[in-house]
């Protein structure tokens, strides 16, 4: 595949648009700390993503997915995070990919995977500079315009439209109703990232569903998840979480249907053998 | 699967920019409140012995701080914290987090006050992935120091 061709697959479009971001961010904070996590990221992401696929026996192919997910990681962990944390991270993250499987495909998300247990195992520091939480709110211009263009190449709007209205109308009664006494979510920093979640991490087509009807109750889901916890604990890890959740829907679902092609294809085989006697 | 249709991705997101900007503008008065509650107007010294008769008949030389406990405040846009410093005879003698409301983890930086208690200022070392509670606490205890002031 020629880069031209591949820039145009939903991968393409993602990876240009987290590095437009990481350059962005970074000549925004003044700060070549982030761009330098991200080599970092990246490269342990696809090192691992590698070592996996050759103990797996599996046909080799671009790591394009490993990549994604490093750059994302290095977008959410902060600039100053210690090249231990990154690698950790990672590794975590792309181990999930491996490891946690159904029918060869990840079950989670692996970047959301690896932060959530990053922030549990290192108290790792996610500050989402990537997503521009630190600079003018302008800058969330940047968001929309990437976010629009890759959700409607991976045709995911039932799906974002659902998420990002369910969480912005469970904040609004959150900060109606003054519940847990969080107003920050409606603001940047947090934002920044809902946004950056909802358009990036949420929209990843082999751990979310595909059917309009799914991708309704899988973004519906994952919001009111991820927004409870924010309203009873507060902290960073209710996006992942929330996913967490939509991802074991989105999960059980195939397998729902997998159970079901199968036993129907159970009968008609037992109907053909009564034919046959 | 067939793509949404373009007015539908317009309406949509119209709808999901109106829930937004209800929610962003019904609670930019609680916003607003928690901003003021975390710069309080007043000096806030709690446990001063009388400063000003202290200093007159203790210290023959003009000391830079007031002695007592002073509550310094520090925020950025990950939350803030709050401290208690006490100072005497122009000494920090105990640093405390009295309020802890960032969106990380307090453990970060649980070192911190005795770092504080060691360089008998507010320069601090930074946690590594924790800048933004260094910060907060580093800004808070020079805002205690501040309120400390001798004028």
């Amino acid at each position: 595949m020629t880069a031209k061709k591949w820039l145009k697959t939903p991968k393409g479009y993602v990876t240009f648009a987290l590095i437009i971001y990481l350059l962005i961010a970074s000549i925004g904070s003044k700060d070549i700390m982030g761009i330098k996590n991200a080599f970092v990221a990246v490269f342990v992401s696809v090192i691992v993503d590698i070592l996996c696929r050759t103990v797996k026996k599996r046909k080799w192919s671009m790591p394009d997915s490993a990549i994604i997910t490093g750059l994302i990681i290095s977008l959410i962990l902060s600039t100053t995070s210690s090249v231990g944390v990154i690698t950790a991270t990672a590794v975590m993250a792309i181990l999930s990919k491996y490891l946690l499987v159904y029918k060869k495909k990840p079950i989670f998300n692996p970047a959301a995977i690896g932060l959530l247990l990053s922030v549990l195992f290192f108290h790792s520091g996610q500050s989402w500079w990537g997503a521009f939480g630190d600079l003018p709110a302008w800058t969330i211009a940047f968001l929309l315009m990437g976010g629009y263009a890759i959700t409607n190449r991976v045709n995911k709007y039932p799906q974002i439209f659902a998420f990002f209205g369910t969480s912005f109308l469970l904040l609004l009664l959150i900060g109606y109703f003054n519940i847990g006494g969080e107003t920050d979510a409606l603001r940047p920093p947090f934002i920044n990232a809902t946004l950056f979640f909802g358009f990036f991490m949420l929209t990843d087509p082999p751990t979310s569903p595909g059917k309009d009807k799914d991708q309704v109750i899988f973004g519906i889901l994952t919001a009111v998840a991820g927004t409870l916890i924010y309203g009873l604990f507060g902290g960073l890890t209710y996006l992942y979480i929330g996913l967490v959740i939509g991802n074991l829907y989105s999960f059980l679902k195939k397998r729902l249907a997998s159970k079901a092609s199968m036993s129907r294809s159970n009968v008609i085989k037992n109907r053909g053998l009564q034919t046959f006697r | 699967m067939a793509k949404m249709d373009r007015k539908w991705v317009v309406l949509c997101s119209a709808a999901v920019a109106a829930v937004y900007a209800t929610g962003y503008f019904s609670t930019e008065a609680e916003a607003t409140k928690t901003t003021l509650r975390q710069h309080p107007p007043i000096n806030i010294q709690t446990n001063a012995d009388n400063p000003s008769v202290a200093e007159s008949k203790n210290q023959p030389k003009k000391s830079l701080y007031k002695n007592g406990t002073f509550t310094g405040m520090g925020e950025n846009r990950r939350g803030s914290i709050e401290v208690a410093v006490t100072i005497q005879n122009d000494k920090i003698t105990d640093v405390e987090i009295s309020d802890f409301a960032m969106h990380y983890s307090e453990s970060d930086v649980v070192g911190l006050p005795d770092e504080v208690l060691q360089n008998q200022n507010a320069q601090v070392s930074n946690v590594s992935g924790a800048t933004y509670s260094t910060q907060a606490f580093q800004d808070a205890v020079q805002d205690a120091l501040y309120q400390a002031q001798n004028s």
